[in-house]
C-alpha cells in the first residue's frame, strides 16, 4: 500500500493512494467503512482513535493501523460515491512528506563504494557513518527548496529512506527488516561549502540542515510491496540531465546492517534512516568545468525504482 | 523567577503542568492564575488561565508577552496571599510539596536543541581551529531530568559528562541581527551532555557525532527555567560539574570569547522557535582537552551539575539492562 500525508484545505491529512492514483482520505474512508459496513455509530471517533493524528502516530499503533487503512481503502475503491468525500482528485491536494516530522532522521554518509572513491576518501569506514539531519528540514516531494543566501555550493544526494515501524532496540541482522514500515525516496540536500567549514572543527550540522534540505516521498510504500529493498535502482537528474545512476546493491553497509547498528541507540516508529548516496554528486564530479552547483530555477528529480520520484525546484531564498 | 514542568502523581502522561516555586511550594500556575482571575468575578477564569498556561513551557513561550505578563502577576499574587493558602476558584489544591510532583525536562520536544562548544581561553588553546562555534544536535528522546539514572549503554566502555548552560528561546526568528538577539532569549536552564567518548572518538574520524551523543538518558536537562535573567546576571551564572564530589568543570558565560549575541546570530540562520535551546558548554578550564582527558565515569558514579541561580541536576550512573558490568 502507498500511504501518504497531504494537505487539503489547509489541513494535514493521512491518505492512501488507490490503483488509479487517486488520494483517499483515510480518516473519512475508515469512518465511512465503520458506519456503513460495521454499523458503528461512533465511526468518526473510532477512526481517529484507530488511525492516530499523523503518520508517526499511525505507525505507533502498529498492528492496528495498517489493517484499518486497508479496509478503508478497499471500501472506498469499491464504492467511491458512497464514502462521503473520501476520494480526492490529485489536483485538489498538495502532497507532503509521508512522515512530515520524524522523531530522528539518521542519514548515512560514505556508504557507497563509488561515492567514497569520488569524494577522495582513502577507504570506506569501519562502522556505519551517519549524521542527524534536523527533523524540521523534511519537506514534500514537490515542494520548492530554498537556496540559502549563505550557501555557495548547493548539492544533491539521491537516497532511499527507510521508515521504522516498530520500537527497535538491539535487533539482529536476520530480523532487521521486520522493523521497517516502508520506504520512500529521499534527497539529502547538502551545502558543501558550509560542511567543509564545519569539518575543520569536527562535526557537520548546519550544512545538512537548512530548512527544506530533506525532500521525502512521494509516498510511504509499505515494506510488503518492496521484497528486495537492497536491489533498487537510484537515479537523479537536474533539468533532465541524469547525474546519478546507480543501485542500492552497491551500499557498503547494507540496509540490514544500518538497522542493526542504529538500533543500538533505540529507534522508534516514525524514525527514518537514509541509505547514503552513490557517485555522481556535484562535489564529486571532477570533470565539471567550470565548477557546477545547484542554482535557483533548477529542477531536481530523485527517483528510487518501485518507490517513487521527487521533483523539487530550487528557489532563491 | 523559576518555572518547572511536571506531572502530578495521578495524572496521565500527557497532562503536564507548569509550576513555579513560591514559599517552598510548587504552584500549579494554571489553577493559580484561574484563582487570580476569579477574584474579580471573571466568568472565563478557567479558560483564560488555560490559555496563558498551556501544557508545555514551549507553548507558554509561544503565547508571548501575554503569558509572561500573566506569569509575573500570578507569582506576585501568590507571594502576597501566601502559596499555602492559595486555592483554585472552586477550592482546588494549587500548591504542592516537591514530593507530590514528578518533574520533567522543562523543554520537551524542541525543533532545535543545539549544543555548542564553550569557547574560553582554555578551549581556544586546545583547539585553535575552533574559530566559529560549531555545534551538534541532541535528540529530544534522549532527555531526562534531575534524579533520573544515567544508563550505561552496552556499546561503550568510556562515558564522560559535560556541563552546559542552555539558553531557552522565547521568540521566533531567522538570521537574527546581533543587536536584536537578546530579545529572543526567554530564560536559561542546565544541561549535562553525556558522551560515549570511545564511540565519539571513532565517529570523529569521519566528522560525525551521533551514537556517541544520542542514547537514552544521554541528555539531562533542568531542573527549572530561570526566566529572563538580566544580561549581567546571566553572564555571571556559575555552573559547576562534580563527579563523586570532585569539581570537574566550573564556568560562567563571561569567560566565553563569543558573546551570546554572536551565538544566537550564528545558529538562528536555520530559524529558531520558542522552546528551542542553544546550550553552551564543555568548558576546558579545569581539564584541558576533553577528548584526551575525559571525566571518567563508572557504574555508581554520581554526577552533579549545579548553579545557585538555577538549581541542581543530580544523576547516578547505572548499568544498562543485560550489561555484564
Amino acid at each position: 500500500m502507498k500511504l501518504a500525508t497531504f494537505c487539503y484545505q489547509e489541513q494535514e491529512r493521512l491518505g492512501a493512494v488507490d490503483g488509479a492514483g487517486r488520494m483517499v482520505d483515510l480518516h473519512k474512508a475508515y469512518a465511512s467503512y465503520l458506519r456503513e459496513v460495521e454499523s458503528n455509530p461512533a465511526g468518526d471517533e473510532l477512526a481517529r482513535l484507530t488511525l492516530g493524528r499523523d503518520m508517526v502516530d499511525f505507525l505507533r499503533r502498529g498492528e492496528n493501523g495498517l489493517p484499518a487503512a486497508r479496509k478503508a481503502l478497499a471500501h472506498v475503491t469499491a464504492k467511491p460515491n458512497a464514502a462521503g468525500n473520501a476520494m480526492l482528485d490529485p489536483n485538489q491536494i498538495r502532497l507532503m512528506s509521508p512522515v512530515p516530522r520524524p522523531g530522528a532522521l539518521v542519514s548515512a554518509g560514505k556508504n557507497f563504494s563509488d561515492h567514497v572513491a569520488e569524494m577522495a576518501s582513502k577507504k570506506g569506514p569501519s562502522a556505519p557513518v551517519a549524521f542527524l539531519k534536523l527533523p524540521g528540514t523534511v519537506t514534500g516531494p514537490e515542494d520548492d527548496i530554498p537556496h540559502p543566501p549563505e550557501v555557495k555550493n548547493l548539492d544533491y544526494e539521491v537516497e532511499l529512506a527507510i521508515i521504522i515501524g516498530k520500537p527497535c532496540v538491539d535487533v539482529s541482522r536476520d530480523e532487521a527488516l521486520d522493523y521497517v514500515a516502508g520506504y520512500a525516496a529521499f534527497n539529502d540536500i547538502s551545502a558543501r561549502d558550509i560542511i567543509r567549514g564545519e569539518n575543520k572543527t569536527g562535526i557537520h550540522l548546519m550544512g545538512k540542515s537548512f530548512p527544506g534540505f530533506a525532500p521525502m516521498g512521494p509516498y510511504l510504500v509499505t515494506a510488503d510491496e518492496i521484497p528486495d529493498p537492497q536491489n533498487l535502482k537510484l537515479k537523479l537528474s537536474v533539468n533532465g540531465e541524469i547525474r546519478q545512476d546507480s543501485n542500492l546493491s552497491y551500499m557498503i553497509f547494507k540496509i540490514r546492517d544500518m538497522i542493526v547498528y542504529w538500533s543500538q541507540m533505540g529507534l522508534s516508529p516514525g524514525d527514518v534512516l537514509t541509505t547514503g548516496t552513490p557517485r555522481g554528486v556535484a562535489a564529486g564530479r571532477k570533470p565539471d568545468q567550470p565548477p557546477w552547483w545547484l542554482k535557483p530555477g533548477d529542477i531536481v528529480e530523485a527517483e528510487v525504482e518501485h518507490v517513487g520520484r521527487l521533483r523539487n525546484r530550487i528557489v532563491a531564498e | 523567577m523559576h518555572i518547572y514542568l511536571g506531572l502530578l502523581e495521578k495524572s496521565l502522561p500527557d497532562q503536564t503542568r507548569i509550576f513555579s516555586a513560591v514559599d517552598g511550594k510548587l504552584l500549579d500556575l494554571n489553577l493559580a492564575c484561574a484563582a487570580y482571575l476569579a477574584r474579580s468575578g471573571d466568568p472565563t477564569a478557567y479558560e483564560r488561565a488555560a490559555f496563558y498556561f498551556p501544557e508545555t513551557i514551549g507553548a507558554l513561550l509561544a503565547r508571548g508577552q501575554q503569558s509572561l505578563q500573566a506569569l509575573t502577576e500570578v507569582v506576585a499574587y501568590a507571594h502576597k496571599t501566601g502559596a499555602r493558602d492559595l486555592r483554585g476558584p472552586s477550592g482546588e489544591k494549587v500548591a504542592y510539596d516537591a514530593t507530590e510532583v514528578r518533574l520533567l525536562p522543562p523543554v520537551q520536544n524542541p525543533d532545535k536543541s543545539f549544543v555548542v562548544g564553550f569557547s574560553d581561553q582554555a578551549r581556544i588553546e586546545a583547539m585553535p581551529k575552533a574559530e566559529i562555534p560549531t555545534g551538534f544536535y541532541k535528540l529530544p528522546q534522549t532527555f531526562v531530568t534531575n534524579g533520573a539514572p544515567i544508563i550505561w549503554p552496552k556499546f561503550s566502555e568510556e562515558l564522560d559528562a559535560d556541563a552546559c548552560l542552555a539558553l531557552v528561546i522565547g521568540k521566533a526568528g531567522k538570521r537574527i541581527d546581533p543587536a536584536q538577539a537578546w530579545e529572543h532569549i526567554a530564560g536559561v536552564t542546565l544541561l549535562v551532555d553525556i558522551t560515549a567518548r570511545d564511540v565519539n572518538r571513532r565517529e570523529g574520524l569521519t566528522t560525525n557525532n551521533l551514537l556517541g551523543k544520542n542514547f537514552p538518558s544521554s541528555t539531562a536537562l533542568g531542573p527549572s527555567v530561570l526566566m529572563k535573567p538580566a544580561r549581567k546576571e546571566l553572564e555571571s551564572i556559575e555552573v559547576e560539574l562534580t563527579v563523586d564530589g570532585n569539581s570537574k568543570q566550573k564556568f560562567a558565560l563571561r569567560d566565553c570569547v563569543f558573546t551570546i549575541e554572536q551565538l544566537i546570530a550564528r545558529w538562528s540562520i536555520l530559524g529558531i522557535k520558542p522552546g528551542d535551546f542553544l546550550a553552551i558548554g564543555a568548558s576546558m578550564a579545569l581539564n584541558g582537552d576533553r577528548l584526551q582527558n575525559p571525566v571518567p565515569l563508572k557504574i555508581g558514579t554520581t554526577i552533579r551539575c549545579s548553579s545557585p541561580a538555577i538549581g541542581e541536576l543530580s544523576h547516578q550512573v547505572v548499568a544498562g539492562k543485560g550489561l555484564p558490568r
